[in-house]
Order: structure tokens, then sequence, then C-alpha cells
């Protein structure tokens, strides 16, 4: 059996395999998109912005766009998949299975998490087409993007739990999770912005953190303590994945 | 012997409908056992709890004596369910989507694919099996699920409303088949619509109404608490019908139509020599004689009539519970929304 049960590792697989065999929707857009975003807010307009937080703004916004494209795959492909199989009921063949429910959303939330993280290796690498870009502290970047992708996974599979139709799983990219990232840090820093309201919004903004650690691992430097974020990440993480077990058990959205 | 299923004043409510109702039931370990009702009798709703679809209001339910919420990896280890509704993942070609269920239930990938392979051979859609879900035609979308509820060689076969909408060929090989498996001593719940399925296959039948048990007995045993009909052609018939002493109270009706005396009674069997011996005895000449035996269906029909039913819609339509109906706007539409 190994160390993880057969049941879990298929269920992984299956998950795995489904965001593999289909790259035109899962990997190119955000490879076409991301070339867009570099070509446009890195090249052209990045020459007039100058320098940012003391490196060039074509490198500033790299961690913030590999944090924007990880967390949406790893948050829409926990949605979707956990979604889709709930419309058309074929989720019913894992629930109707011995799996247990945490092996479940383990499966479901790490898959997503795989996707959020060969995304983001995708922008880093288009990235790397457009400017020099280093990895100052690897370890600390590989600990960040794993927590913040198993972190919208699990947001992702309330959110495929939660909704009743494709317009909820639309709505939720758009109205929380785009102003989220927009706000959080990806294409300014915190000094930029006046003393007052903005800068606690943006304190306040959980996506700030995330891309601040990212960019710590990235260039070495930080607006906070990286230490610091990667804690409270971690344990916002950690506590997703134990609400979406309990809403497994509960058979919330699963469940007549 | 531990019992395949032992449920005891098992309840659900839906939100205003209360689709179980107190139902107690056992179905002893390698039984054929028939679960016949009306649409929206609760036999869906049944069947979801013991898998796990829908969660029980009250009561027990148990699966070879595993209870399926303590105990749910247990219990639903020893089920294999072919729905009424197709819940077929269609991002993968069949045999891998019967590889993944195996693999749920934890067996290793190679024995998974050889035994994906002997299903599709066994239900006669091996040559499909590179083939998605969706492209299958209606009677192969029946087999795969009867495949897929076999691959994991379940002590308890669920098998609900498996012939709905196949032809006459395929309904006759789909009873072969779960014949047989029941021969080798597999557990078959089965619901239908069709009561010649219930009489031809089942050892035991339960009767659910509006959420409720009405009748648990043989389907001969069933027939024989409903009333045959014999019908005995005179050559002398009499101006009005006659009052028969025979038959021990068995005789419910006596009618006269024509030289046609028209007997209703249960047990028309046993009744028909006495009634023939007394009107004989009477003075008349019997030319013909034909005992029709009741049916499983008219005693079917007899116990659920006048009873509301609770969902009242086409089962057909997946709407056994009202708000399955509602619950899943999630549900039916192949592949809708497209792939993200």
């Amino acid at each position: 059996m190994g160390v993880f049960p057969t049941g879990f590792k298929t269920l992984t697989r299956r998950e795995i395999l489904r965001f593999v065999r289909r790259p035109r929707n899962t990997f190119v857009p955000p490879l076409i998109t991301n070339v867009l975003y570099f070509s446009v807010f890195g090249v052209i307009l990045g020459d007039r912005v100058g320098q940012i937080a003391g490196v060039p703004y074509i490198l500033f916004i790299l961690p913030g766009l590999v944090v924007l494209g990880a967390i949406s795959n790893a948050f829409e492909n926990g949605s979707f998949s956990i979604f889709h199989g709930r419309w058309n009921e074929y989720i019913h063949e894992a629930l109707t299975s011995p799996l247990s429910y945490s092996q479940m959303v383990w499966a479901y939330t790490l898959s997503s998490a795989l996707r959020g993280v060969i995304v983001g290796i995708i922008i880093s690498v288009v990235g790397a087409v457009f400017t020099s870009v280093g990895v100052t502290r690897p370890l600390y970047l590989v600990a960040f993007a794993v927590v913040i992708t198993v972190l919208f996974a699990s947001f992702g599979i309330v959110g495929g739990l939660w909704a009743d139709d494709f317009d909820d799983l639309t709505m939720m990219n758009q109205f929380i999770l785009r102003p989220l990232v927009f706000f959080g840090g990806v294409f300014y820093a915190l000094e930029n912005l006046p003393d007052g309201p903005l800068q606690t919004a943006t304190l306040l903004n959980p996506m700030f953190y995330m891309v601040d650690g990212v960019r710590y691992g990235f260039l070495g430097t930080s607006e906070v303590n990286p230490n610091l974020s990667l804690a409270v990440l971690t344990l916002m993480a950690v506590v997703m994945v134990g609400i979406n077990t309990v809403l497994f058990k509960r058979g919330f959205g699963l469940t007549d | 012997m531990t019992a395949a299923i032992e449920v005891r004043d098992l309840r659900k409510r839906y939100e205003g409908v209360q689709a179980l109702d107190g139902v107690s039931l056992t179905v002893p370990e390698g039984s054929f056992f028939g679960l016949l009702g009306p649409n929206g009798a609760g036999k869906t709703t049944f069947i979801s709890i013991l898998v796990g679809l829908v969660r029980k209001s009250g009561g027990t339910a148990e699966v070879f004596g595993y209870d399926v919420e303590d105990d749910y990896r247990e219990a639903r280890d020893a089920i294999g369910l072919a729905p009424q509704e197709f819940n077929v993942d269609r991002f993968f070609p069949i045999r891998e989507v019967l590889e993944h269920k195996a693999g749920y239930h934890g067996i290793p990938a190679d024995e998974a694919r050889e035994r994906a392979d002997e299903v599709l051979k066994r239900v006669g859609i091996y040559e499909k099996r590179d083939t998605r879900f969706d492209w299958l035609s209606g009677g192969m979308k029946r087999r795969f699920v009867l495949a897929r509820a076999l691959i994991t060689e379940p002590d308890l076969l669920i098998l609900d409303e498996p012939t709905a909408g196949v032809d006459v060929q395929l309904r006759h090989d789909l009873w072969d088949l779960i014949t047989e498996l029941n021969d080798g001593g597999t557990t078959i719940l089965l619901t239908t619509h069709y009561i010649e399925e219930a009489e031809r296959l089942c050892d035991e039948v339960a009767i659910l109404d509006s959420g409720r048990i009405v009748a648990v007995d043989s389907p001969e045993d069933l027939m024989d608490r409903g009333a045959d009909r014999i019908e005995i052609q005179l050559r002398n018939p009499p101006a009005e019908a006659p009052t028969l002493t025979a038959g021990e109270g068995n005789v419910e009706n006596v009618e006269l139509d024509g030289n046609r005396l028209v007997v209703t009674a249960r047990q028309g069997g046993l009744v028909a020599p006495d009634v023939v011996r007394e009107l004989d005895r009477e003075g008349f000449e019997i030319v013909d004689l034909e005992i029709s035996r009741t049916s499983l269906e008219e005693v079917f029909v007899e116990m659920t009539r006048g009873q509301e039913t609770v969902g009242g819609e086409d089962e057909d339509s997946g709407e056994d519970d009202p708000e399955k109906a509602t619950a899943a706007a999630p549900g039916t539409s192949g592949g809708a929304g497209g792939d993200r």
C-alpha cells in the first residue's frame, strides 16, 4: 500500500489527470495572459514607472503575477472540480466509496494546489524570458508556494461546495478573488501608498502577505517579516483544511 | 447470521416532507430482495441513506452490521450501487472510470485494470472501453453503471430501477447476470417499477408507500393476499347470482354475467373445487371453468391505492425526493458549464 492508501492516491491521481490532460483549459490561458501582463505592465509601462521598492518594476510585479496565477488556478481547480462533480453527480463515485472524509479533502486540496504551483512555475518561466530574475530564498519560495496554493485550493473547495450554479463560481472569482489580488500589493509597494485607510486596507488583506512572502523568495526583500507571514498563512491553511473536512463529514453541498 | 441490511425506525424529513416515516426492514444476507413502491414512496431515499448520499433524520441503518454513519467506510465498501440516474465521470474513458472506482475501494492499480476489463466483458461493452460515457448508447450506459457497481465485487448489490427504459433483450441479459450473482452469494436489493421483474426475480418483496413499509413477504405470499378470479360458465344459469357457502370465508364476491358466474376469492385455486361441488349439488351444469391468479401488480396497486405519494412526479426524472430535485439543480445536464 505504501505510505498513502490506494484510495487517496487514486482520487489524487484522478484529479491531477483531469487538469493535466486539458492544457488548453488549464495551462495555456495563464501562459498567454502573463505574456500580455509582462509585455504591457513590465516592458511598455515598466520603463515609465522606473524602480519600485529598489528594483525595476517588471521584477517587482513578477512575484505578484506568480501569486495571482498560482492562487487563481488553485482556487479555480478546487471550486470547479467539486462543483462540476456535484453538478453531474459523479462526485458520488468518491462519496459512496470507503475513502475517509479527510482523505477526500486532502486529495482535492493537494491536486488543486499542484495545479497552482505548476501555473506559478509557468509564469516564473515567462517572467524569466522578459527579465533576469533569480531565486534568492528557494526554501521560502517553495514554502510560500505550497502554503498559499493549499490555502486557496481550500477556499476553492468551500466555493465549490457552496455554489448553486456556474455563475456563483464566476462571481467568487470576479468579486472576491480579483479585488483581493489587485489591492494586495501585486502592482504596487506598501510604501507607495499614503498613510491612512488605503495602507490599512492593504495590511488587512491576506494577499499582501502572500505576495510579500513570494517576493522575499525571489528577490530577498520584503516589507513585513516573512516568517510571521508564513506562520499565519500556514495556520490559515491548516484551519481551512480542517473546516473542509468537517463540511465533507456533514455533507454540506454534497448530501441531501 | 448478520443481515445484509438492518434498518430500524428509519426516518428522513426534507423541508415539509416526510420522505421516510419509520421504516424498519431486514434484508437477509444472500437474498434477492425487492423494494417496490409508487413514485415518491421513498425508495431512492432509502438506498441513498445506505450509501451516504442522504443523511437520515432518525433511526438506525446498518449494512452487514456496520452503521452507515459511524462505520461509513466499512458499510460503503460492502455496497455496489447501480443508480437510476447516470452519475458517471465524464472526463475519462469508461475503463479508467472503472479503475478509479476500484482504486477508491483500495484495489491496487494492476488488479483494478484487470477487473475493469473483466466487468466490461461481463456486461458486453468491452469494445467500448476507450470511449467516454457520454458517447455510449442508452443501453450501454445502463450496462456500464452495472459494471461500475460490480468492479468492487460487493457483498450487497443495490440496483435502482436497473431495467428502466431498456429493450427486452437487455432486460433479459441483466436479469440473467444478476440472478447469477445472487446464486454466487451476492445479496441483491432491487427497486423496480416492473412488478413482473420483482415477481420473477425476488425471494422477498417489501412494498413501500408514502415513506412507510406496508407489506414484506415473498411474491407468492403477497399474491395470496389478493383476490383471484374464478369464472364458471353454466349451461343453465340462474336468474340471479346464487349465494355460495363454499370457500370458508375466502369468497369475496359473486356476480352473474350472462351465463358466466364470476367468483372473486382469495386463494382461488383452493376455493374453486368447493365452489364447483356446491354448484353441482345445486343442480347447475358447468361447461367451462377458468381461474385467473391475481398478479403481484394487482396486489401492489391495491395496497398502495389512494395513498398520497410524497413526490408525485415521475421517478425516472430523478425526483423521487422532492428536495433532491432542487438540491440537484446540480444534477442532470451532462458536461454543462464547460471545462475549467
